[in-house]
């Protein structure tokens, strides 16, 4: 009888899946953690996207060939603050993955490394728009926060990966100091257009603002997620030629109508930028995403 | 009572002393984000290299510690590891993973750390109302569950509005509870646990839903492209959604696509005159078994076949089978919002060892979601016709026009053309009006 019941563990045991075989399979919610991830895990971790740097993140389908992505993930990291609110939660729960539920112990959520803007202190109800009532989830443009989500990342390796502890805190070194030289580079582009005033479409570059000294003249979007009306796109345009506002970034995933007819009657330009890593074909990684971004910035306002 | 709240005092006292040495700066010299944690945290920005050196695990070492925990689990007359559910294990400091930090100046570390302090449930309710239009007398000749008026008189209809409270309830399962009220009275629509934690690719659902039949039939209507269902769903496989309390085990099997095969046994009731065997009144045990698979083909399409199986008994030995064929593609662009929808279900059944014979429907719908506010769809269906229209087959076409005017908050007109056997034809319209309010967990695909 026990014997019979050892086979059967036994037998049960090798239909599940091997953890730690191989690399660390990592799957991140968007690609921009992808590339975090792959900066510091390296050679020893395998590492896939759920979304696309294409896709607007808040609206990717809950897929169920993603949760089977999910099955066999090692390590879950998302963004946190509800920006896959809309999809990532059944895949979660389809995946069978116990430890990747919130707070378990194979997810990383993001946010939880860094210092966030927005968050609303006053009472919070959608009349306000569809908004993030945890604070604005579109940490990754600002690269000092993107260093502390790599580290994040390198401390839960080291966790689940403890043979890889030196091997992390090494990757890691060189790519904070590969981000330093970056920070150092973009700011020297940036420096010539700080100060100046820019519109955006949705709320997603508060930290880029924060980081780079480019003023936030406000959103296309009168508010989060509510399709501009021609009376708010007017008093936009009236507000450009009077603060001397000169660009318009619009993530390419977004319709740039609304942008379009403002740029037009206002002589701001639109600059369309990648949402994410990805997102056009030299965004190979986040370095490179963030070169296209400040640089596409730098010149629309120079 | 007066000690109570002496002690409370003080409770709230330390509570905020504790609160602002969390706020406290950082110690001139520390890493920025490590300082203020009060307690060592995993996912504070801490450099790596920084924690106490522990020399790597080797092989052996994974070894002996497999050893020892199947020597523990002997000890404790518990089943080997990796046998059965573990509870998944919370790494140190996972659990307060989102405890606040501050940076100097820049706002609290994990955003508002109050927003999961609630330990409420996701509290939503979805209202439907319409106002509707037929050209007939629907109850007579074509008779359905509802979502119908007076004949030839526009009537405006409440149609439900659905309760739904949702939320893990340990770290083993999460809950989900569906109240309907509508214009007859209270249901509990679907009030079931499921369990996240099985191994083996295994999900168990235990409580009261509806039944792992077919795909239409097991979204609640506000998931609907269009406002009403075919009626093949009630004339061919029971007059109410297939539903009931039991248990349903899901296993999604090992390979690279989607593959879940579903086993339920359920005491399911039909519980409408409307039922097709309606004579054997009453709860019946029902099993059912589905398949159902999504592939990915391409870029931007995914596509989803499910195979649906059930047997009902009927009571003096007679028995109901159901058999059910669905078929989805969704292709969108991932670069867009916009997508096209398409989806059809085939629906046969028997009755054995009773009177009733066999009978199936079908339907067939697209549906062109062109842009954030707007979408579009199409759909033929077909069903057996009942009431008092004469025997044969009732045919209807449709067209629905949607507005969302933002997530939570659509407008719908649907048109339909209904034909009964003997070339009785009929126009059906209704204007449907649905909102959404609270936190409503995200629908499967």
């Amino acid at each position: 009888m026990t014997s019979r019941l050892a086979l059967l563990s036994a037998a049960i045991a090798a239909t599940l899946p091997l953890r730690a075989a191989a690399a660390v399979n990592v799957v991140t919610t968007v690609p921009g953690l992808a590339s975090l991830a792959k900066s510091v895990g390296g050679d020893r971790i395998r590492v896939e996207s759920l979304s696309r740097g294409i896709q607007d993140p808040h609206f990717v389908d809950a897929n169920p060939i993603l949760a089977v992505k999910l099955r066999n993930a090692d390590l879950l990291v998302d963004v946190g603050l509800d920006l896959e609110i809309g999809w990532l939660p059944p895949l979660v729960n389809q995946s069978r993955n116990a430890e990747i539920q919130p707070n378990g112990s194979r997810r990383l959520t993001a946010a939880s490394a860094v210092a966030v803007l927005d968050v609303p202190t006053g009472p919070v109800d959608r009349s306000l728009g569809d908004l993030h009532p945890g604070g604005n989830p579109h940490f990754l443009t600002d690269p000092r926060r993107a260093g502390q989500v790599a580290a994040a990342i390198a401390a839960k390796l080291t966790q689940l990966d403890p043979g890889g502890q030196g091997y992390y805190a090494q990757q890691l070194a060189e790519f904070q100091k590969r981000l330093a030289a970056d920070e150092a580079r973009w700011q020297g582009v940036l420096a010539a257009v700080k100060g100046r005033k820019v519109f955006e479409r949705h709320r997603t570059l508060v930290y880029f603002f924060d980081w780079s000294g480019i003023v936030d003249g406000g959103e296309l979007e009168p508010r989060p997620g509510v399709p501009p009306p021609p009376a708010h796109l007017a008093e936009l345009v009236e507000r450009a030629r009077r603060e001397g506002v000169k660009a318009i970034l619009v993530e390419n995933y977004f319709d740039s109508r609304s942008a379009d007819v403002v740029a037009q009657h206002s002589g701001a330009k639109v600059v369309l930028i990648p949402g994410d890593v990805g997102g056009e074909p030299g965004a190979r990684d986040y370095e490179s995403y963030m070169d296209i971004v400040v640089s596409r910035i730098a010149g629309a306002l120079r | 009572m007066k000690a109570r709240f002496i002690a409370g005092a003080l409770a709230a006292l330390a509570a905020a002393a504790a609160a602002a040495q969390q706020v406290a700066p950082p110690a001139a010299g520390s890493a920025p984000g490590t300082a203020a944690a009060a307690q060592p945290s995993p996912n504070a920005a801490a450099p790596v290299g920084s924690s106490a050196p522990a020399r790597p695990l080797t092989p052996s070492d994974e070894a002996e510690r497999r050893k020892l925990e199947e020597q523990i689990a002997k000890e404790l007359g518990a089943p080997a590891p990796g046998s059965a559910a573990q509870p998944p294990a919370a790494g140190p400091g996972t659990g307060a993973a989102l405890a606040p930090q501050a940076a100097p100046g820049q706002g609290t570390t994990g955003g508002n750390p109050y927003a999961r302090l609630l330990l409420l449930p996701d509290i939503s309710a979805i209202g439907d109302f319409a106002l509707a239009y037929d050209g007939y007398d629907v109850p007579q000749s074509s008779p359905r569950p509802d979502l119908y008026g007076r004949p030839n008189t526009p009537t405006p209809l409440f149609q439900e509005l659905e309760l739904a409270l949702q939320s893990v309830v340990d770290p083993y399962a999460r809950a989900d509870v569906f109240i309907s009220f509508h214009p007859d009275g209270v249901d509990v629509e679907e009030a079931y646990l499921t369990t996240l934690s099985l191994p083996a690719g295994l999900q168990v659902r235990a409580g009261k839903f509806f039944s792992p039949f077919g795909r239409l039939e097991q979204q609640h209507p506000h998931v609907w492209d269009f406002v009403d269902a075919p009626l093949a769903a009630t004339r061919v496989v029971a007059g109410d959604v297939l539903s009931g309390p039991g248990v349903d085990v899901a296993w999604l099997a090992p390979l690279p696509w989607f593959a879940e095969l579903h086993l339920a046994g359920q005491d399911t009731a039909p519980a409408t005159p409307l039922d097709p065997g309606a004579s054997a009144a009453g709860d019946r045990l029902t099993g059912i078994a589905r398949l159902v698979q999504f592939f990915p083909a391409g870029e931007a399409t995914t596509v989803g076949v499910g195979l649906s199986a059930a047997v009902r008994g009927e009571g003096a030995g007679g028995l109901r089978d159901l058999g059910g064929v669905d078929l989805y593609a969704r292709i969108r662009p991932p670069e867009t919002r916009a997508y096209l929808a398409l989806q059809g279900e085939l629906y046969g059944r028997r009755f054995t060892g009773m009177p009733g014979g066999s009978a199936w429907g079908t339907y067939a719908q697209a549906f062109w979601r062109q842009s954030p506010y707007w979408g579009y769809g199409v759909r033929y269906d077909r069903a057996p016709a009942a009431g008092d229209s004469a025997p044969g087959t009732e045919q209807r076409a449709s067209a629905v026009a949607s507005w969302f005017l933002s997530e939570f908050q659509r407008v719908r007109l649907q048109a339909t053309w209904d034909r009964r056997p003997g070339g009785k034809d009929a126009l059906e319209a209704l204007l449907h009006l649905e909102f959404g309010i609270g936190a409503h967990g995200a629908h499967p695909f």
